[in-house]
């Protein structure tokens, strides 16, 4: 599993990917950890194949005990199917998701994990002083969904938004954003159901000051990139297998 | 506990289940076959009257049947939730060791420890408690055994004192035969599902 420090300041942001080892039929997704000094915050922590290199790659940076909170943008099985998993490491964590997920996820097992329900408004996580935004993207694929957004660090994790359908062992961040559009455009035609949904996330992000744009797959968004894809995408109609 | 230990343990505790079903549907028969019978005894009056008090120990064995299978039941529902659960510490510690395996060199590996032992012991505890149930579940299917036993004697009386019904013979043979057939099944399933169970026991 490949790791990447995408900020580096009083804590740090890291990016897990690109795992060589993934099973060939299974999508590729990025997994993103928060570190604070004692507390650390696993981001879509993926799914049971992950596991054991997602766990594996954490040991890395924080020990199991510093593992204290898991947060699920929606409910997936690429987003949280190794929750089960989790509940056996981690007993003492908490799960921030989606209040209307919670009979759905607690299927993957949940027995000793803390449920933290978001409501559809949002909230926050705070972790030792750092306090991180849940921005509502609800229909942006999922019924309840949501993104992270940092504004310490100006990164912005948006889940599925501006995810890409990528060849295995695909740079990390967005290199040419042109030529990155085609890999875009299937994936948010067809998984995303609602412009209008589409608009108001648009306009609500748009007030966000963002360097860093982190999609659950494919690669990152930096500076300018950013700008561009919320033009692009505002463009973009959605919703096309009705 | 292997994979397809686990599937079998899964097939085997859902394939109780459905026999236990059977069993219940049976048990309803006989008690319908009681009803009946009564009925007939009544209308036949003084031709029937050796028939009457089996006609209430047909019921009495329904009734128990019914009792204990519910009982059983209940134990077999617990037998599945603790296979969920034993598949899945076995499946957090097959992982754990996986993680261990990959992490010789990564700066926290031995945070890793207490939860992988942790896990192994509530993997253990599980099986445990998963055999000291089948052990038990097992007893109970004997118990079922019994009045099904019951039922076969009983039959057996019927027929003797149906023979002597007059123009009630063929209907009170009839309830003889349909508790003697009921009383067979019941003893097939609960052997099956003792077997199903026996299976789940055995060491790999």
């Amino acid at each position: 599993m490949k790791m990447t420090k995408i900020y580096e300041g009083a804590y740090q942001w890291i990016m897990y990917g690109r795992d060589p080892h993934k099973p060939e039929k299974i999508i590729d997704t990025n997994q993103y950890v928060v570190r604070t000094a004692k507390r650390c915050l696993l981001i879509d922590p993926g799914g049971i194949e992950l596991f054991a290199p997602m766990l594996a790659a954490v040991l890395h940076h924080a020990p199991v005990e510093e593992i204290t909170d898991l947060f699920a943008s929606h409910q997936d099985p690429d987003i949280i199917s190794s929750l089960g998993l989790w509940d056996q490491a981690l007993p003492h964590a908490k799960l921030h998701a989606s209040g209307l997920w919670e009979g759905f996820l607690r299927h993957f097992g949940c027995e000793s994990i803390e449920y933290v329900a978001i409501p559809d408004n949002g909230g926050t996580i705070n972790l030792e002083g750092v306090v991180l935004q849940i921005v509502p993207a609800h229909y942006l694929h999922s019924s309840a969904n949501f993104n992270i957004y940092d504004p310490q660090a100006k990164i912005l994790f948006s889940g599925d938004i501006g995810a890409a359908l990528e060849a295995p062992g695909a740079p990390m961040y967005v290199d040419n954003f042109d030529a990155h559009i085609e890999k875009m455009r299937y994936f948010h035609q067809r998984w995303m159901p609602s412009n209008q949904a589409k608009r108001a996330w648009i306009e609500r992000v748009r007030s966000l000051d963002i360097d860093i744009m982190a999609p659950q797959h494919g690669r990152i968004f930096k500076g300018d990139d950013v700008k561009r894809f919320l033009d692009w995408f505002e463009a973009l109609q959605v919703g096309i297998a009705v | 506990m292997s994979g397809s230990q686990t599937k079998s343990q899964f097939v085997a505790v859902a394939s109780i289940a459905a026999e236990l079903s059977a069993v219940m549907e049976v048990a309803k028969e006989i008690s319908l076959a009681a009803a009946n019978a009564k009925a007939i005894a009544f209308r036949a009056g003084e031709k029937a009257k050796g028939f009457q008090p089996i006609t209430d120990f047909i019921n009495d064995l329904a009734k128990e049947t019914i009792a204990l299978v519910n009982k059983i039941n209940e134990h077999a529902l617990l037998l599945y939730r603790l296979t969920v659960n034993e598949q899945r510490t076995t499946e957090a510690c097959k992982r754990f060791e996986k993680v261990a395996a990959m992490t010789t060199n990564a700066a926290y590996a031995d945070s890793l420890t207490q939860p992988l032992e942790q896990a192994q012991l509530r993997m253990l505890a599980c099986r445990r408690e998963f055999d000291a149930h089948v052990a038990e579940l097992l007893d109970q299917l004997a118990e079922v055994m019994h009045p099904a036993r019951a039922a076969r004697v009983i039959a057996a009386n019927s027929r003797i004192e149906a023979s002597q019904a007059g123009e009630y013979l063929q209907s009170l043979q009839a309830v003889a035969e349909s508790v003697d057939h009921a009383a067979q099944v019941i003893h097939v399933k609960v052997h099956r599902c003792r077997s199903a169970l026996s299976l789940i026991n055995s060491p790999e």
